[in-house]
Protein backbone atom coordinates (compact mmCIF):
# COMPACT_ATOMS: atom_id res chain seq x y z
CA UNK A 1 0.00 0.00 0.00
CA UNK A 2 1.45 3.62 -0.82
CA UNK A 3 1.35 5.58 2.33
CA UNK A 4 1.11 9.05 1.21
CA UNK A 5 0.68 11.35 3.96
CA UNK A 6 -0.96 14.27 4.17
CA UNK A 7 -1.44 16.91 7.01
CA UNK A 8 -4.67 17.64 8.38
CA UNK A 9 -3.33 21.78 7.71
CA UNK A 10 -3.16 21.11 3.84
CA UNK A 11 -6.80 19.65 3.67
CA UNK A 12 -8.82 22.04 6.77
CA UNK A 13 -8.77 25.41 3.86
CA UNK A 14 -10.43 22.89 1.03
CA UNK A 15 -12.97 21.18 2.94
CA UNK A 16 -13.73 24.84 5.15
CA UNK A 17 -13.34 22.66 8.32
CA UNK A 18 -12.65 23.26 11.76
CA UNK A 19 -10.18 21.93 13.86
CA UNK A 20 -12.24 20.91 17.33
CA UNK A 21 -9.01 19.43 18.73
CA UNK A 22 -6.01 17.88 17.75
CA UNK A 23 -3.20 18.94 15.69
CA UNK A 24 -3.17 20.07 11.97
CA UNK A 25 0.18 18.40 12.06
CA UNK A 26 -1.47 15.29 12.43
CA UNK A 27 -0.81 12.98 9.60
CA UNK A 28 -3.69 11.03 7.48
CA UNK A 29 -2.89 8.64 5.17
CA UNK A 30 -6.38 7.45 3.35
CA UNK A 31 -9.95 8.12 4.23
CA UNK A 32 -12.96 6.12 4.98
CA UNK A 33 -16.87 6.95 5.02
CA UNK A 34 -19.02 5.56 6.59
CA UNK A 35 -21.81 6.25 9.60
CA UNK A 36 -22.47 2.92 10.52
CA UNK A 37 -20.33 1.84 13.41
CA UNK A 38 -19.87 -1.56 12.81
CA UNK A 39 -18.79 -0.92 8.79
CA UNK A 40 -16.00 1.44 10.29
CA UNK A 41 -14.89 -1.57 12.37
CA UNK A 42 -14.45 -4.02 9.66
CA UNK A 43 -13.13 -1.90 6.88
CA UNK A 44 -11.51 1.43 8.06
CA UNK A 45 -7.34 1.45 7.85
CA UNK A 46 -5.71 2.79 10.98
CA UNK A 47 -4.46 6.24 10.31
CA UNK A 48 -7.10 7.62 7.82
CA UNK A 49 -9.24 10.27 8.03
CA UNK A 50 -12.72 8.79 9.09
CA UNK A 51 -15.63 11.31 7.74
CA UNK A 52 -19.54 10.64 9.25
CA UNK A 53 -22.67 12.54 10.37
CA UNK A 54 -22.40 10.49 13.16
CA UNK A 55 -21.45 12.74 16.43
CA UNK A 56 -22.18 10.41 19.66
CA UNK A 57 -19.30 9.43 21.78
CA UNK A 58 -19.21 5.98 20.37
CA UNK A 59 -17.44 7.40 17.14
CA UNK A 60 -14.54 8.41 19.74
CA UNK A 61 -14.63 4.73 21.01
CA UNK A 62 -14.73 3.09 17.26
CA UNK A 63 -11.87 5.60 16.20
CA UNK A 64 -9.54 4.56 19.44
CA UNK A 65 -10.50 0.83 18.28
CA UNK A 66 -9.21 1.07 15.03
CA UNK A 67 -6.43 3.65 15.72
CA UNK A 68 -7.98 5.92 13.11
CA UNK A 69 -6.20 9.36 13.26
CA UNK A 70 -8.64 12.09 12.55
CA UNK A 71 -12.52 12.50 12.38
CA UNK A 72 -14.36 14.92 9.95
CA UNK A 73 -17.98 15.62 10.98
CA UNK A 74 -19.99 17.04 8.15
CA UNK A 75 -23.17 18.76 7.75
CA UNK A 76 -22.56 21.22 10.04
CA UNK A 77 -22.78 18.27 12.89
CA UNK A 78 -21.08 19.33 16.15
CA UNK A 79 -19.98 17.08 19.09
CA UNK A 80 -20.53 17.76 22.48
CA UNK A 81 -18.16 19.03 24.58
CA UNK A 82 -17.27 16.39 26.36
CA UNK A 83 -16.68 14.25 23.14
CA UNK A 84 -14.27 16.59 22.16
CA UNK A 85 -12.48 16.46 25.09
CA UNK A 86 -12.55 12.46 25.29
CA UNK A 87 -11.13 12.08 21.66
CA UNK A 88 -8.31 15.18 22.78
CA UNK A 89 -7.56 12.37 25.46
CA UNK A 90 -7.35 9.47 22.86
CA UNK A 91 -4.55 11.78 20.63
CA UNK A 92 -7.63 11.67 17.58
CA UNK A 93 -8.15 14.86 15.66
CA UNK A 94 -11.87 15.89 15.68
CA UNK A 95 -12.61 18.06 12.54
CA UNK A 96 -16.35 19.73 11.70
CA UNK A 97 -17.47 21.82 8.23
CA UNK A 98 -20.88 22.31 6.84
CA UNK A 99 -20.23 20.38 3.47
CA UNK A 100 -22.15 17.37 2.50
CA UNK A 101 -20.29 14.38 3.16
CA UNK A 102 -20.41 13.80 -0.55
CA UNK A 103 -18.81 17.36 -0.98
CA UNK A 104 -16.39 16.91 1.84
CA UNK A 105 -15.08 13.66 -0.16
CA UNK A 106 -14.92 15.15 -3.70
CA UNK A 107 -12.28 17.78 -1.94
CA UNK A 108 -10.54 15.56 0.17
CA UNK A 109 -10.25 13.55 -3.42
CA UNK A 110 -8.84 16.84 -5.15
CA UNK A 111 -6.66 17.77 -2.27
CA UNK A 112 -4.80 14.45 -2.61
CA UNK A 113 -6.25 12.35 -0.46
CA UNK A 114 -7.11 8.84 -2.32
CA UNK A 115 -6.37 6.08 -0.51
CA UNK B 1 -8.85 -7.85 71.90
CA UNK B 2 -9.93 -9.94 69.42
CA UNK B 3 -9.43 -9.62 65.36
CA UNK B 4 -11.23 -9.98 62.13
CA UNK B 5 -10.56 -13.19 60.41
CA UNK B 6 -8.16 -11.53 57.54
CA UNK B 7 -10.29 -13.09 54.97
CA UNK B 8 -13.79 -11.79 55.95
CA UNK B 9 -14.27 -9.50 53.02
CA UNK B 10 -11.94 -7.72 50.53
CA UNK B 11 -13.61 -5.21 48.61
CA UNK B 12 -12.40 -4.13 45.00
CA UNK B 13 -10.14 -0.87 45.05
CA UNK B 14 -12.90 0.86 42.84
CA UNK B 15 -15.46 -0.03 45.39
CA UNK B 16 -13.79 2.27 47.93
CA UNK B 17 -13.20 5.04 45.98
CA UNK B 18 -16.13 7.49 47.38
CA UNK B 19 -15.92 6.99 50.84
CA UNK B 20 -12.93 6.55 53.27
CA UNK B 21 -11.96 3.22 54.60
CA UNK B 22 -12.21 4.32 57.65
CA UNK B 23 -15.92 4.95 56.55
CA UNK B 24 -16.59 1.57 55.08
CA UNK B 25 -15.12 -0.49 58.25
CA UNK B 26 -16.89 1.18 60.63
CA UNK B 27 -20.06 -0.63 58.52
CA UNK B 28 -18.15 -3.75 57.72
CA UNK B 29 -16.37 -4.22 61.14
CA UNK B 30 -18.71 -5.92 64.35
CA UNK B 31 -18.86 -5.45 67.78
CA UNK B 32 -17.33 -9.01 67.84
CA UNK B 33 -13.97 -7.72 65.82
CA UNK B 34 -13.48 -4.51 68.63
CA UNK B 35 -14.74 -6.20 72.01
CA UNK B 36 -12.49 -7.08 74.47
CA UNK B 37 -12.87 -11.04 74.99
CA UNK B 38 -13.28 -12.81 77.36
CA UNK B 39 -15.21 -10.01 79.57
CA UNK B 40 -13.06 -9.94 82.87
CA UNK B 41 -16.54 -10.40 85.35
CA UNK B 42 -17.23 -11.65 88.98
CA UNK B 43 -20.19 -13.52 90.59
CA UNK B 44 -23.06 -11.82 92.27
CA UNK B 45 -21.83 -12.84 95.92
CA UNK B 46 -18.66 -11.69 95.60
CA UNK B 47 -17.96 -8.15 97.53
CA UNK B 48 -17.39 -4.93 96.35
CA UNK B 49 -14.41 -4.36 97.68
CA UNK B 50 -13.18 -7.77 95.73
CA UNK B 51 -14.34 -5.87 92.88
CA UNK B 52 -12.59 -2.78 93.59
CA UNK B 53 -9.37 -4.74 93.56
CA UNK B 54 -10.35 -6.02 90.18
CA UNK B 55 -10.65 -2.86 89.07
CA UNK B 56 -7.36 -1.93 89.89
CA UNK B 57 -5.45 -4.96 89.30
CA UNK B 58 -7.26 -4.85 85.79
CA UNK B 59 -7.33 -1.10 84.93
CA UNK B 60 -10.96 -1.41 84.33
CA UNK B 61 -13.85 1.17 84.99
CA UNK B 62 -16.82 -1.93 85.29
CA UNK B 63 -17.43 -4.95 86.23
CA UNK B 64 -20.16 -7.32 84.74
CA UNK B 65 -21.54 -9.74 87.25
CA UNK B 66 -22.44 -12.91 85.82
CA UNK B 67 -23.80 -16.34 86.85
CA UNK B 68 -23.13 -19.32 84.26
CA UNK B 69 -22.42 -17.06 81.30
CA UNK B 70 -25.71 -14.92 82.21
CA UNK B 71 -25.34 -11.07 82.58
CA UNK B 72 -27.07 -10.01 86.10
CA UNK B 73 -25.53 -6.67 86.19
CA UNK B 74 -22.61 -4.57 86.26
CA UNK B 75 -21.04 -2.62 89.01
CA UNK B 76 -18.80 0.28 87.51
CA UNK B 77 -16.75 2.34 89.63
CA UNK B 78 -18.42 5.19 90.50
CA UNK B 79 -21.02 2.40 92.85
CA UNK B 80 -17.44 1.56 94.55
CA UNK B 81 -17.23 5.28 95.08
CA UNK B 82 -20.85 5.06 96.77
CA UNK B 83 -20.01 1.67 98.79
CA UNK B 84 -17.06 3.53 100.29
CA UNK B 85 -18.81 6.88 100.80
CA UNK B 86 -21.85 4.91 102.55
CA UNK B 87 -20.02 2.17 104.20
CA UNK B 88 -21.16 -1.37 102.28
CA UNK B 89 -18.27 -1.91 100.32
CA UNK B 90 -17.98 -5.52 102.08
CA UNK B 91 -21.92 -6.16 100.94
CA UNK B 92 -22.58 -8.68 97.75
CA UNK B 93 -22.37 -6.89 94.32
CA UNK B 94 -25.92 -8.47 94.15
CA UNK B 95 -27.11 -6.30 96.81
CA UNK B 96 -25.94 -3.13 94.64
CA UNK B 97 -25.20 -3.80 91.76
CA UNK B 98 -27.09 -2.03 88.29
CA UNK B 99 -29.63 -4.39 86.97
CA UNK B 100 -31.18 -2.76 83.69
CA UNK B 101 -28.27 -3.00 82.00
CA UNK B 102 -27.70 -1.75 78.87
CA UNK B 103 -26.01 -3.94 76.57
CA UNK B 104 -24.83 -4.43 72.60
CA UNK B 105 -25.15 -7.73 70.60
CA UNK B 106 -21.82 -9.23 69.29
CA UNK B 107 -23.02 -9.00 65.80
CA UNK B 108 -24.30 -5.17 65.52
CA UNK B 109 -22.06 -3.23 63.27
CA UNK B 110 -19.31 -0.68 64.71
CA UNK B 111 -21.38 1.88 63.54
CA UNK B 112 -24.16 1.27 65.51
CA UNK B 113 -21.91 0.67 68.61
CA UNK B 114 -20.50 4.45 68.53
CA UNK B 115 -23.75 5.47 68.10
CA UNK B 116 -25.15 3.77 71.16
CA UNK B 117 -22.02 5.33 72.99
CA UNK B 118 -23.05 8.92 72.15
CA UNK B 119 -26.83 8.20 72.79
CA UNK B 120 -25.59 6.84 76.65
CA UNK B 121 -23.04 8.16 78.79
CA UNK B 122 -21.58 4.91 79.27
CA UNK B 123 -17.72 4.10 79.13
CA UNK B 124 -18.39 0.91 78.40
CA UNK B 125 -21.34 -1.93 77.26
CA UNK B 126 -21.13 -5.62 77.90
CA UNK B 127 -21.15 -7.46 75.23
CA UNK B 128 -24.32 -10.10 74.42
CA UNK B 129 -24.82 -13.14 71.62
CA UNK B 130 -27.94 -14.06 70.11
CA UNK B 131 -28.32 -16.79 72.60
CA UNK B 132 -27.67 -13.90 76.01
CA UNK B 133 -24.38 -14.99 77.24
CA UNK B 134 -22.12 -12.32 78.06
CA UNK B 135 -19.09 -12.22 75.23
CA UNK B 136 -17.14 -9.99 76.16
CA UNK B 137 -17.20 -5.55 77.00
CA UNK B 138 -16.48 -2.96 74.36
CA UNK B 139 -15.32 0.62 75.47
CA UNK B 140 -14.79 3.45 72.66
CA UNK B 141 -10.85 2.53 72.83
CA UNK B 142 -11.57 -0.48 72.14
CA UNK B 143 -13.49 0.48 68.91
CA UNK B 144 -10.65 3.22 68.37
CA UNK B 145 -8.11 0.97 68.27
CA UNK B 146 -9.99 -1.93 65.98
CA UNK B 147 -10.21 0.90 63.49
CA UNK B 148 -6.36 1.79 63.68
CA UNK B 149 -5.31 -1.61 62.63
CA UNK B 150 -7.62 -2.30 60.04
CA UNK B 151 -6.39 0.70 58.87
CA UNK B 152 -3.16 -0.53 58.71
CA UNK B 153 -3.99 -3.97 57.16
CA UNK B 154 -5.57 -2.23 54.62
CA UNK B 155 -2.95 0.00 53.85
CA UNK B 156 -0.42 -2.64 53.83
CA UNK B 157 -2.46 -4.35 51.52
CA UNK B 158 -3.10 -1.61 49.25
CA UNK B 159 1.05 -1.28 49.34
CA UNK B 160 1.53 -4.79 48.75
CA UNK B 161 -1.08 -4.98 45.89
CA UNK B 162 0.71 -1.50 44.47
CA UNK B 163 4.07 -3.33 44.63
CA UNK B 164 2.64 -6.61 43.19
CA UNK B 165 2.03 -4.51 40.12
CA UNK B 166 4.68 -2.73 39.63
CA UNK B 167 7.16 -6.06 39.77
CA UNK B 168 4.64 -7.68 36.87
CA UNK B 169 4.66 -4.85 34.90
CA UNK B 170 8.62 -4.34 35.23
CA UNK B 171 9.92 -7.71 35.69
CA UNK B 172 8.19 -10.38 33.51
CA UNK B 173 5.19 -8.82 31.79
CA UNK B 174 4.59 -11.18 29.24
CA UNK B 175 4.43 -13.99 31.40
CA UNK B 176 1.73 -12.14 33.66
CA UNK B 177 -1.79 -12.52 33.15
CA UNK B 178 -4.32 -10.55 33.39
CA UNK B 179 -8.09 -10.24 33.72
CA UNK B 180 -10.39 -7.67 33.12
CA UNK B 181 -14.25 -8.41 34.24
CA UNK B 182 -16.69 -5.73 34.40
CA UNK B 183 -20.44 -5.36 34.13
CA UNK B 184 -22.11 -4.11 30.95
CA UNK B 185 -26.08 -2.37 31.35
CA UNK B 186 -28.76 -3.04 28.61
CA UNK B 187 -28.77 0.37 26.68
CA UNK B 188 -26.36 2.60 27.96
CA UNK B 189 -25.14 3.77 24.95
CA UNK B 190 -22.89 6.50 27.13
CA UNK B 191 -20.82 3.70 28.14
CA UNK B 192 -20.16 1.82 25.24
CA UNK B 193 -16.74 0.91 24.41
CA UNK B 194 -15.67 1.72 28.40
CA UNK B 195 -14.69 -1.65 28.60
CA UNK B 196 -12.99 -2.30 25.23
CA UNK B 197 -11.42 0.97 25.84
CA UNK B 198 -10.09 -0.80 29.11
CA UNK B 199 -8.51 -3.70 27.46
CA UNK B 200 -7.38 -2.06 24.74
CA UNK B 201 -5.23 0.14 26.76
CA UNK B 202 -3.74 -3.17 28.53
CA UNK B 203 -2.93 -4.90 25.26
CA UNK B 204 -1.17 -1.42 24.38
CA UNK B 205 0.70 -1.19 27.61
CA UNK B 206 1.80 -4.58 26.91
CA UNK B 207 3.76 -3.75 23.98
CA UNK B 208 0.59 -6.12 22.15
CA UNK B 209 1.28 -5.77 18.23
CA UNK B 210 -1.01 -3.12 16.99
CA UNK B 211 -2.75 -5.39 14.24
CA UNK B 212 -3.50 -8.05 16.87
CA UNK B 213 -4.16 -5.53 19.30
CA UNK B 214 -6.71 -3.53 16.33
CA UNK B 215 -8.52 -7.03 16.11
CA UNK B 216 -8.93 -7.80 20.11
CA UNK B 217 -10.57 -4.14 20.82
CA UNK B 218 -12.98 -4.85 17.48
CA UNK B 219 -14.01 -7.98 19.51
CA UNK B 220 -14.04 -6.49 22.39
CA UNK B 221 -16.15 -3.85 21.67
CA UNK B 222 -18.61 -4.99 19.38
CA UNK B 223 -19.30 -7.44 22.46
CA UNK B 224 -19.71 -4.94 24.49
CA UNK B 225 -21.95 -2.84 22.19
CA UNK B 226 -23.84 -6.25 21.51
CA UNK B 227 -24.63 -6.39 25.29
CA UNK B 228 -25.93 -2.54 25.37
CA UNK B 229 -28.32 -3.04 22.43
CA UNK B 230 -29.64 -6.64 22.36
CA UNK B 231 -29.43 -7.75 25.67
CA UNK B 232 -30.91 -7.46 29.34
CA UNK B 233 -27.37 -6.58 30.54
CA UNK B 234 -24.03 -8.81 31.24
CA UNK B 235 -20.76 -8.64 31.69
CA UNK B 236 -17.50 -8.20 29.86
CA UNK B 237 -14.65 -11.16 30.73
CA UNK B 238 -11.14 -10.70 28.55
CA UNK B 239 -8.12 -12.86 29.99
CA UNK B 240 -4.77 -11.70 28.36
CA UNK B 241 -1.67 -14.37 28.69
CA UNK B 242 0.71 -14.72 26.36
CA UNK B 243 -0.37 -17.18 23.85
CA UNK B 244 -3.75 -15.21 23.28
CA UNK B 245 -6.62 -12.75 24.17
CA UNK B 246 -9.71 -14.02 25.39
CA UNK B 247 -12.45 -12.11 25.18
CA UNK B 248 -16.25 -13.46 27.12
CA UNK B 249 -19.20 -11.79 27.12
CA UNK B 250 -22.05 -13.32 28.81
CA UNK B 251 -25.82 -11.74 29.15
CA UNK B 252 -28.63 -12.78 30.76
CA UNK B 253 -31.01 -13.08 27.92
CA UNK B 254 -33.13 -12.65 25.71
CA UNK B 255 -30.90 -14.94 23.50
CA UNK B 256 -30.61 -15.10 19.99
CA UNK B 257 -33.13 -16.92 18.49
CA UNK B 258 -31.35 -17.68 15.46
CA UNK B 259 -27.54 -17.78 15.38
CA UNK B 260 -26.37 -18.91 12.07
CA UNK B 261 -29.20 -15.49 10.64
CA UNK B 262 -27.23 -13.56 12.94
CA UNK B 263 -23.83 -14.14 11.51
CA UNK B 264 -24.81 -13.03 8.33
CA UNK B 265 -23.84 -9.73 7.18
CA UNK B 266 -26.52 -6.91 7.25
CA UNK B 267 -29.01 -8.97 9.11
CA UNK B 268 -29.92 -6.82 12.51
CA UNK B 269 -32.89 -7.11 15.14
CA UNK B 270 -31.31 -3.55 16.67
CA UNK B 271 -34.47 -0.81 17.36
CA UNK B 272 -34.39 2.58 16.30
CA UNK B 273 -32.27 4.34 18.35
CA UNK B 274 -28.79 2.08 18.17
CA UNK B 275 -29.52 2.51 14.30
CA UNK B 276 -29.48 6.15 14.68
CA UNK B 277 -26.91 6.13 16.91
CA UNK B 278 -24.68 4.07 13.84
CA UNK B 279 -25.00 0.51 15.53
CA UNK B 280 -27.40 -2.07 14.12
CA UNK B 281 -25.73 -2.67 11.06
CA UNK B 282 -26.35 -6.40 11.24
CA UNK B 283 -22.27 -6.33 11.44
CA UNK B 284 -20.99 -7.43 15.07
CA UNK B 285 -20.64 -11.00 15.15
CA UNK B 286 -19.41 -10.96 11.21
CA UNK B 287 -16.80 -8.46 12.49
CA UNK B 288 -16.31 -10.53 15.99
CA UNK B 289 -15.63 -13.75 13.83
CA UNK B 290 -13.35 -12.03 10.91
CA UNK B 291 -10.92 -10.56 14.03
CA UNK B 292 -11.18 -13.55 16.36
CA UNK B 293 -9.24 -17.14 15.75
CA UNK B 294 -11.75 -18.73 17.45
CA UNK B 295 -15.64 -18.18 18.04
CA UNK B 296 -17.83 -20.29 20.52
CA UNK B 297 -21.31 -18.57 20.72
CA UNK B 298 -24.07 -20.16 22.84
CA UNK B 299 -27.90 -18.98 23.19
CA UNK B 300 -30.66 -19.60 24.56
CA UNK B 301 -33.85 -18.57 26.34
CA UNK B 302 -33.56 -19.59 29.64
CA UNK B 303 -29.80 -18.82 30.04
CA UNK B 304 -28.86 -15.83 27.63
CA UNK B 305 -25.75 -15.42 25.43
CA UNK B 306 -22.42 -16.43 25.88
CA UNK B 307 -19.81 -15.59 23.63
CA UNK B 308 -16.54 -16.82 23.49
CA UNK B 309 -13.86 -15.59 21.20
CA UNK B 310 -9.59 -16.01 21.10
CA UNK B 311 -6.96 -13.69 19.52
CA UNK B 312 -4.29 -15.74 19.22
CA UNK B 313 -0.88 -13.37 20.07
CA UNK B 314 1.52 -14.58 17.35
CA UNK B 315 5.07 -15.44 18.85
CA UNK B 316 7.69 -12.85 18.02
CA UNK B 317 9.75 -13.50 14.90
CA UNK B 318 7.07 -15.97 13.26
CA UNK B 319 4.97 -14.20 10.21
CA UNK B 320 1.57 -14.35 8.86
Amino acid sequence: MNTHLIKLEELLPSIQAQLLTGSAQADVDGCYISDLLSDVLARAQPGVLWVTIQTHRNVISVAATKDIAAVLFTCDRRPEPGIIAEAEDQGIALLRTSLTTFEAAGRLWESGLRE
Amino acid sequence: MSSAPATERTPGASDARKVSVAQILVYELRVRDAMTQPAITAAPGDTLRSIQHLMKAQRISGVPITDGGALLGIVSIEDIIWALDKGYIDDPAEQHMARSVITLRDYFTLVRAVAEFDRHEFGRFPVLDSNDHLVGVITRGDITTCLMQHLERRAEEALAHEAELRAARTADRTAHRVVVRAPVRTGDYDNAGKVSQRIRQLLRDRGIDPEIRRRAAVVAYEAETNIIIHSLGGEILALIDPEKIVIEAVDTGPGIENIDQAMQEGWSTAGRLPRELGFGAGMGLPNIKRCSDKLEITSDNEHGTRLHAEVLIKKAGTTS
